[in-house]
């Protein structure tokens, strides 16, 4: 470095630090990050905690500052008029299924096609592997009209078959596991065949069994992001009881209910998410940061 | 040897074995080809062909040819959407990617109970929207006593109307978004902090630049690929934005909260022009295509940074 100067280079803060005369010493400092870091947390689950006290309160038409985080008496009124007056128990069956079938679905041929991708020699892979690369491209936004026209010329708005199609296969799924395939000596591959095995056993037998966190972890977020996909489900679904969960609280969000009946929503389409968040927050983190990573 | 020299026989035998090996293969990507085909590559074409057509889906169709292109010029509506569309981003993206950052560096100390914030900070990330609207339509209701304007009352700030606001409305649905997504950006930078090979601050501190220098000359040019990659997600999904408007706002008041992709919508779903709906697509998608190759072409290294 050329520009070295002997004076070390401060920045403003210290700047100000040394004209004020102030030192912080590691003890205040630790302090202060902790309490930042608790305001942040606090503005972070509040709103998800006054949710909750608020679909457990009887009778409340608006919800207004001071709140009794603790309602009394605690009831389960909301929540019953909540599946009373709307479809939520069939919106709630309807995004269970769809999310699991589209999980497996897509975690399932995300490992086959990258398999392929990762240890296969055959006609038309580079071509392919580059018209997947285009596809992800794609603003997703932008492919709804058109999709929409296809399945209403198919018949097929108002289906499973419609709210699972796109997600049975991942084009980030594919990619994440032929990196994982990738990852793993061509070693295994040669003993395999060497024991007689074809490259579907090898793939099933030898490497899968390798594979089954990066799979948890493709599986954990398809089943996020897709529980929470908000667009695409609204446009193929126009009856009432073929919506998903989150397009069903949309539309209970728009028809101006109590505070209660609305927090009852919000809770239901809030726990399941939050269950496999809490069960698997370790894969998560790992997916999004391996999206985040170059390679 | 080339091929030219090959005698045909052997060129087809080769060709031949060649088709042998590859056959076991198509097997693993059949489904991925089918879903792609069906559900992007199709739409994907016949968007260029709807685009010419003036269709209800129904009854009516007619091709206009190049119309549906022609009319976005006098469509005052769509003009406004465009507005909308970069004002959002413009207030989503730059406090996501500065309050991301900042979280991360927070969090990325080596104190006790890291682990806990970091999870607590995702939590938002992993609700889904329509959760979200059912409890922020709550907090930003315009009454005094509300959530938000009862806090602002604490600190003597006037009740304000949120989303009712023409002035607010699209603000108030920025910052949703920023706090739904600051906890996912936040491990992004983490995991890029995180990677900044230590012996690279010892050779720093070697060269004598210590605090604020280390960080300017090791930590920021090494985070530039991930302030790339961070700032064109962020862009694409402003840009994008769609179900948090739709629930708190249908695009009003008076059309304020009109983004791109909500005015294709209510033009394919509330007035059935589905020709016009597609050849809208087609110029978000040459909108979001420019912007990302601009910022990529722009904030990249293009040198190896270490």
């Amino acid at each position: 470095m050329s520009s070295l100067r002997p004076q070390a280079q401060r920045s403003p803060l210290t700047l100000l630090r040394v004209w004020i005369g102030f030192q912080p010493n590691q003890g205040l400092r630790t302090g202060f990050t902790y309490l930042l870091m608790g305001i942040l947390a606090v503005s972070t689950v509040g709103p998800f905690i006054i949710m909750l006290s608020v679909s457990l309160t009887q009778n409340i038409r608006f919800l207004l500052f001071p709140i009794d985080l603790i309602p009394s008496p605690i009831t389960l009124e909301n929540f019953q008029l909540l599946f009373a007056r709307t479809l939520a128990l069939r919106w709630t069956y309807n995004s269970f299924y769809v999310a699991l079938v589209s999980t497996l679905g897509g975690v399932f041929t995300s490992t086959m096609a990258g398999y392929a991708f990762a240890r296969g020699d055959f006609i038309g892979r580079n071509i392919l592997f580059y018209m997947f690369v285009g596809i992800l491209i794609m603003p997703e936004t932008a492919l709804i009209i058109p999709q929409y026209i296809m399945l209403s010329d198919l018949g097929l708005v108002n289906s499973y078959t419609a709210l699972i199609g796109p997600w049975f296969a991942s084009i980030f799924g594919t990619f994440l596991m032929r990196q994982q395939f990738l990852s793993i000596p061509r070693d295994y591959d040669d003993a395999a065949l060497i024991d007689g095995a074809n490259i579907f056993d090898t793939w099933l037998r030898v490497l899968m069994p390798q594979l089954i966190p990066a799979m948890v972890t493709l599986g954990i977020l398809r089943f996020m992001g897709n529980w929470n996909s908000f667009l695409y489900p609204l446009i193929v679904t126009t009856k009432a009881e073929m919506r998903t969960l989150p397009v069903g609280l949309g539309t209970v969000a728009r028809s101006g209910g109590d505070a209660g009946l609305d927090m009852a929503g919000a809770v239901l389409g809030f726990v399941p998410t939050f269950v496999v968040f809490l069960l698997g927050q370790r894969y998560i983190i790992q997916g999004v940061s391996l999206s985040g990573l170059k390679g | 040897m080339s091929s030219a020299t090959l005698r045909p026989v052997a060129q087809r035998r080769a060709l031949t074995k060649r088709i042998l090996k590859s056959l076991p293969w198509y097997p693993f990507i059949v489904i991925n080809l089918v879903v792609f085909v069906v559900f992007n590559l199709w739409p994907w074409l016949s968007m260029f062909q709807t685009a010419t057509f003036k269709t209800d889906l129904l009854s009516h169709r007619e091709f206009v040819g190049l119309d549906n292109f022609v009319k976005m010029a006098g469509d005052e509506l769509l003009h406004l959407a465009l507005k909308n569309t970069f004002l959002f981003a413009l207030l989503y993206v730059p406090p996501l990617v500065v309050v991301s950052l900042l979280v991360a560096i927070l969090v990325n100390q080596k104190l006790r109970g890291m682990k806990f914030f970091r999870s607590v900070y995702f939590l938002p990330n992993v609700t889904n929207i329509a959760v979200l609207a059912l409890v922020f339509r709550r907090f930003l209701s315009p009454r005094d006593d509300a959530p938000f304007n009862y806090l602002l009352g604490l600190v003597g700030i006037p009740a304000q109307r949120f989303l009712l606001d023409i002035h607010q409305a699209l603000a108030s649905i920025a910052g949703l978004g920023v706090w739904q997504s600051f906890g996912f950006f936040m491990v992004i930078w983490l995991a890029a902090l995180q990677a900044i090979p230590q012996p690279l601050y010892d050779a720093g501190r070697v060269d004598g630049a210590y605090g604020w220098r280390l960080h300017r000359h090791v930590t920021i040019p090494l985070l530039r690929p991930t302030a790339a990659f961070v700032v064109v997600i962020t862009t694409i999904g402003a840009l994008q934005e769609f179900g948090a408007i739709f629930i708190l706002t249908g695009g009003g008041p008076v059309n304020a909260t009109t983004t791109a992709v909500y005015h294709i919508y209510s033009q394919a779903f509330n007035f059935t022009r589905f020709g016009y709906a597609s050849a809208l697509s087609i110029l978000l998608f040459l909108i979001i295509l420019v912007i990302a190759y601009v910022q990529n072409r722009y904030l990249k290294f293009d040198e190896e940074v270490y």
